[in-house]
């Protein structure tokens, strides 16, 4: 049990924590702070298995611009709590038998990897992991942009303001 | 049996041509004269004659002839089992094949005059000439299949002329009966033809009678003989299922005298004595059909006795004479019950046609209204009638005394003198309730109604008469000849005991018969109630037919409608009906459980989803 | 040395899971994409941790890519939320939102 091991139990118990918090709350805003705070232990986790680029890209925009853009919603839409049983029976049933076989699933699946060799460590620096990026990934590179061009787009038409006179149109 | 053979041999050649010429004109009336009665009656004669002709030919050329004839083609082969189609003429055929051409030709005759104005004239005479087909193939018939055939056919002729006037209800519903309690019989007659067939492996008549029948099994032969007479009880109308023939007198006279007395039911005595050898095996079985004859001549000469009916009464002593043949035959004597049959066939015509004409005249069916219309005034019909009752009773010198000492004398001849104590009681009996109904119309009690116009009988019906008439009379006499002929010794005449006091017996038995009915009927001081019917348990019980009828209501109603019926309704409403209804609702239910599906919910989307992947994985994994 | 993979693995599968019940079972939009992320941010650990265990680069480079496509796709995804409830008034996934009258502050 080297310390990074034991630094990987933890930062695995803090996400598992918070996500199960994250999903169990009624306020909205308690929620996705929660999920703040787990993303920062997924971005640490990064760090620890050896990706540094990805840990600062996840806590700058996966923490930072997703989640406070959720909180930007949340507030916006002025939501209420939902006074309603938290998770109905009827929907939690089915789920939970699937939970049921996704653990199953799971198990098999994981018994199958060696179970012993611990993984080395290793790092990608951030200078190396870049140009790996654009050149051995250049395309993708160019289809995610595009991709973001599109969602640009497609946010701005979707979150236009409707006027009244341009519902007739609509 | 090749066209050459047909052509060359004239014995086959009259044999086809008898048995095929009625056919021809039952065609050609139903198709082409329906519309001119006459000429339809014409052509219906003329092949009956024909008929009787070639009979009569043949009895005469075959007179000597020491064995029977065969000729066979093969008509159903299939490996083991062949069946053919053909000719046997042997004389038990040849004289009941005469017997049958007289009669119906007589009959025929007479209906010119009986039938006369009735708008089915046509129609009559096409099912007369279907019936004598039938019958006279019938009789010809080389194989028990062919006989089966040919059996069947008969009961159709039957239940065409029963029905005959079937916008009278009771007329068709008649008919109906007819036709479904013989169809009973002849269930049991198919039946024993399938014991017969893998037993012995042949169903040819003369094998079935000589070696195929030693080699059967003797419980399988017993079995196929019982099953066969069921044929014969259904056909020939005795016990049980003897109720079919009184009522079957709804059809016209004439067809009662030809069917139901003379020919048809005789059909039934006439297979008996066809298989006399094949049945002679199993004493067992030959038991049993003298019971069944005892009762049935019992049983219906009880009925008789207070029947108010002319035509009832002659059915029902029908049905009792066709037991005492059958009696003469399971006693072991061939030629007693063969000899009855012939002249049975001659004096029941003549009581059935005389009682057709006093019913034309009168209009009614009722002795007592018969006589209170002063029925006696038509002479010919009444001295025949007088003739044929006493040939009926057994009373010498008349065809009917040596036909029936013929039979007492078997019946002397067996072992437990209870049979011969039934036939005697049975001649006593005759006599009585022949008697009853002659003197009821001799002598009317009450007011005589005025005398109609005299309208004479009619040549047609008249000439009929008389010469049944003289066949009654001298039909006695040809006893010798005839066993000669049937058996090869004249000794077959009185095959039995010689009991030298029998034939006395007989008559004293007659004449007491008829002296008890003078006393109670004809005296004239007598109040023409009979002995029977001063019991009125006793009354009610003989006229009901001893509650047969009443019983086959029952048990139909019970099994068929409550039973069988009430089962089929109640699987058709709970079952099949239930059924369907139940598979419709569930149908819809489970239409309902798998519309929440799809409720539009995303989310149940996505679980559905995320249960396809797992499972996906789960399969991938296992 | 660190853990296993398997044990990477563990982790990546119970978060998902969790994500998971998230959108099956919370009766609102925007948890429903909450959840989406919460398995997006799974795929990723699991992608990373490939990447160590076959020390190769492609699996940050993915992991990279996840990232990207979330991005876009919270947004575009809150967008239509915010149009949905603008026409309904409620953000329940169910069928029952009816039809509430215009939200004058949108």
């Amino acid at each position: 049990m080297t310390i990074y091991s034991a630094i990987f139990y933890l930062l695995a118990a803090v996400i598992v924590a918070t996500t199960a918090l994250a999903i169990t709350r009624r306020n909205m805003v308690h929620a996705v702070v929660y999920l703040v705070v787990s993303f920062f232990g997924s971005a640490l986790l990064f760090y620890l298995l050896g990706a540094p680029f990805l840990a600062a890209l996840e806590v700058i925009i996966y923490a930072g611009a997703i989640m406070v853009l959720f909180l930007f919603i949340v507030m916006m839409l002025r939501i209420e709590e939902s006074k309603r049983q938290l998770f109905p029976l009827r929907q939690w049933i089915p789920a939970a038998v699937i939970c049921v076989g996704y653990l199953a699933v799971l198990a098999a699946m994981i018994s199958g990897i060696e179970a012993d060799r611990p993984v080395q460590i290793a790092v990608a620096l951030p200078a190396a992991f870049s140009v790996w990026v654009f050149r051995q990934g250049w395309l993708v590179v160019e289809v995610a942009s595009m991709l973001l061009l599109v969602t640009l787009v497609g946010a701005l038409v979707i979150g236009r303001p409707v006027k009244p006179d341009e519902t007739a149109d609509k | 049996m090749t066209t050459i053979a047909l052509m060359t041999d004239a014995n086959l050649a009259a044999a086809a041509v008898s048995c095929a010429v009625p056919l021809l004109a039952f065609g050609l009336v139903m198709v082409a004269t329906r519309r001119h009665p006459r000429l339809s009656a014409g052509i219906s004669i003329a092949a009956v004659s024909l008929s009787l002709l070639g009979a009569v030919f043949l009895l005469a050329s075959n007179w000597h002839a020491p064995a029977p004839q065969v000729w066979s083609a093969a008509w159903l082969v299939s490996d083991a089992v062949q069946i053919p189609l053909g000719v046997l003429l042997d004389p038990v055929s040849l004289l009941m094949m005469t017997v049958v051409a007289a009669i119906c030709l007589l009959v025929q005759i007479y209906s010119l005059g009986y039938m006369a104005g009735d708008p089915g004239f046509s129609r009559y005479y096409a099912f007369m000439s279907l019936f004598a087909w039938a019958m006279l193939s019938l009789t010809l018939s080389s194989s028990l299949f062919q006989l089966y055939v040919f059996w069947e056919l008969v009961g159709l002729a039957s239940y065409l002329l029963i029905g005959f006037w079937f916008e009278k209800f009771s007329a068709s519903q008649a008919g109906k009966k007819a036709f479904v309690m013989t169809r009973l019989g002849d269930v049991a007659f198919m039946l024993g033809l399938f014991v017969l067939l893998v037993g012995a492996g042949t169903l040819d008549v003369t094998a079935v009678n000589g070696k195929a029948a030693a080699q059967m099994d003797p419980a399988a032969l017993t079995l196929a003989a019982l099953l066969i007479f069921g044929g014969i009880v259904g056909k020939s109308a005795q016990f049980p299922l003897l109720t079919w023939l009184p009522d079957a007198m709804e059809g016209p006279t004439p067809v009662s005298a030809l069917l139901h007395s003379a020919t048809m039911v005789a059909a039934g005595v006439f297979l008996f004595a066809r298989l006399f050898p094949f049945f002679s095996q199993s004493p067992a079985a030959m038991s049993v059909f003298l019971a069944i004859g005892t009762v049935s001549m019992l049983l219906s000469s009880t009925m008789a006795m207070v029947s108010r009916d002319i035509k009832q009464v002659w059915a029902y002593s029908t049905v009792s004479q066709l037991g005492f043949m059958i009696m003469g035959l399971a006693a072991g004597s061939y030629f007693a019950g063969v000899f009855h049959l012939t002249t049975h066939a001659g004096f029941k015509a003549l009581l059935f046609l005389c009682s057709g004409v006093v019913i034309h005249a009168l209009g009614t069916n009722d002795m007592f209204e018969i006589a209170r219309k002063n029925g006696r005034r038509l002479k010919l019909a009444m001295v025949c009638m007088t003739l044929a009752a006493a040939a009926l009773s057994g009373i010498p010198p008349l065809s009917g005394f040596f036909s029936k000492e013929s039979i007492l004398v078997a019946l002397a001849g067996l072992d437990n003198p209870i049979w011969f104590a039934a036939g005697l009681l049975g001649v006593f009996l005759t006599a009585y309730y022949a008697f009853r109904l002659i003197f009821i119309i001799l002598f009317p009690r009450s007011e005589l109604a005025e005398p109609e116009a005299e309208h004479g009988i009619g040549t047609a019906m008249g000439s009929a008469l008389v010469i049944l008439a003289a066949a009654t009379l001298g039909l006695g006499f040809a006893e010798a000849p005839l066993a000669r002929f049937l058996s090869g010794d004249p000794a077959a005449a009185h095959a039995g005991p010689h009991l030298p006091w029998l034939p006395y017996a007989g008559i004293g038995l007659a004449a007491g018969g008829l002296l008890l009915a003078w006393f109670e009927f004809g005296r004239p001081a007598a109040d023409q109630k009979g002995f029977v019917e001063r019991v009125p348990a006793l009354e009610a019980l003989f006229a009901n037919r001893w509650y047969i009828d009443a019983f086959y209501a029952r048990m139909v109603s019970r099994l068929v409608d409550r039973g069988v019926a009430w089962l089929c309704a109640k699987t058709d409403q709970r079952v099949i009906d239930a059924g369907l209804d139940a598979a419709s609702r569930n149908l819809i239910r489970s239409s309902g459980v798998l519309s929440t599906l799809q409720s539009g919910m995303i989310q149940h989307r996505l679980l559905v989803l995320f249960a396809v992947v797992v499972m996906l994985g789960l399969y991938f994994i296992a | 040395m660190i853990v296993p993979y398997s044990h990477i693995l563990a982790l990546a599968g119970i978060v998902f899971l969790l994500g998971m019940i998230c959108t099956v079972t919370r009766r609102n939009l925007i948890l429903m994409l909450l959840g989406l992320e919460i398995m997006l941010n799974a795929a990723a650990i699991a992608l990373v941790g490939a990447s160590l265990r076959w020390m190769a680069m492609d699996g940050q480079a993915m992991a990279l890519f996840i990232v990207v496509v979330a991005a876009g796709e919270v947004s575009l995804g809150l967008a239509l939320i915010v149009c949905v409830h603008r026409s309904t008034g409620s953000v329940d996934p169910a069928l029952e939102n009816r039809s509430a009258p215009e939200n004058p502050s949108a």
